[in-house]
């Protein structure tokens, strides 16, 4: 191990590297050369129109009315269910055991005619 | 690093918010400030000139582009750091998928490629030391080089990536450790 310790403090901060003749000299003004000109002026020279500058308010607002209309379609589509649900309960509260036993008796129906009547309803 | 400054960083950021000539200046004094030694930390990384030429330049016109988005929370040598650490990473991992990722043929190409490379005049013991190098990871090589070649403080290392001072010791030291065992083992 004392060997390799010795091999990294002698090479310690010394770089075994070397660049071309004058590379640092220029090397400011090479990158400078390769910089695209007009950025910075492309800037302020860009023209910010009227649509440019309420085009993220308007999609907001398409996106909010879009949200709104797919609410507003999945409650009116449950409202209308629930409604047809309240008039079959209110349909079948109005045949009370009572006013059906009285029904069976007046009409001689048997089970099977029951029976059958309930199927073809259901059918 | 921060001593070799000779220009004032507040007055740097103030003309980068003026007109276009004055933030091409101010531009152009930053290049003249932090080339060199972005320069030398790209170069301990890639190993060619060349190709350390490329990434430094990709760097400038990178900071270039996007300069009016640098609102001046960090130094601009953090800044630029950030940018060449990315811009070197990036080149080493294109690199890595098109070459072999084989580490014997690894090695064997980086001890060809110092050899023939005119811009690099250091002996058998150096070559090793940069396969060694090269054997890290991307991190510790990194910090291994800013410390080892760049003499860099751990507080200048940490502004400059953005890492604690003892992630950064630690870092280092298992960068040691792994290159004198390589050494160790190349006996």
């Amino acid at each position: 191990m004392k060997k390799e310790d010795n091999i990294l403090e002698k090479y310690s901060g010394r770089r075994p590297f070397t660049t071309p003749e004058g590379y640092f000299e220029n090397l400011t003004a090479n990158i400078m050369a390769v910089l695209p000109q007009e950025e910075s002026g492309q800037e302020s020279t860009v023209k910010v129109t009227m649509w440019m500058r309420i085009k993220p308010y308007v999609y907001i607002a398409a996106a909010f009315a879009g949200i709104f209309f797919c609410v507003r379609l999945a409650l009116g589509t449950t409202s209308k269910d629930d409604n047809m649900q309240i008039a079959q309960t209110e349909e079948m509260t109005i045949y009370t055991d009572e006013y059906i036993d009285s029904f069976l008796e007046t009409t001689m129906i048997d089970d099977y005619t029951i029976y059958y009547s309930l199927v073809d309803i259901n059918n | 690093m921060a001593a070799k400054m000779a220009y004032d960083e507040k007055k740097i950021l103030e003309m980068l918010r003026e007109d276009s000539i004055s933030k091409r200046r101010a531009f152009e004094a930053i290049v003249n400030n932090f080339s060199e030694q972005l320069y030398w930390q790209i170069r301990h990384m890639v190993l060619s000139h060349d190709d350390a030429n490329d990434i430094l330049q990709n760097t400038f016109i990178k900071a270039w582009l996007n300069i009016d988005s640098f609102m001046g929370y960090s130094k601009i040598s953090t800044w630029l750091y950030r940018i060449a650490v990315n811009e070197t990473l990036t080149f080493l991992n294109r690199q890595q998928r098109t070459i072999s990722i084989d580490i014997e043929s690894d090695e064997t190409d980086i001890k060809n490629t110092l050899e023939s490379d005119p811009y690099f005049d250091g002996d058998e013991t150096e070559i090793m030391l940069q396969k060694a190098i090269a054997a890290l990871p991307d991190k510790q090589r990194l910090v291994f080089n800013m410390k080892y070649f760049n003499e860099m403080t751990y507080e200048e290392i940490s502004e400059a990536l953005g890492t604690s001072v003892g992630a950064l010791k630690a870092s280092y030291h298992i960068a040691v450790k792994k290159i004198k065992s390589f050494f160790d083992n190349s006996d």
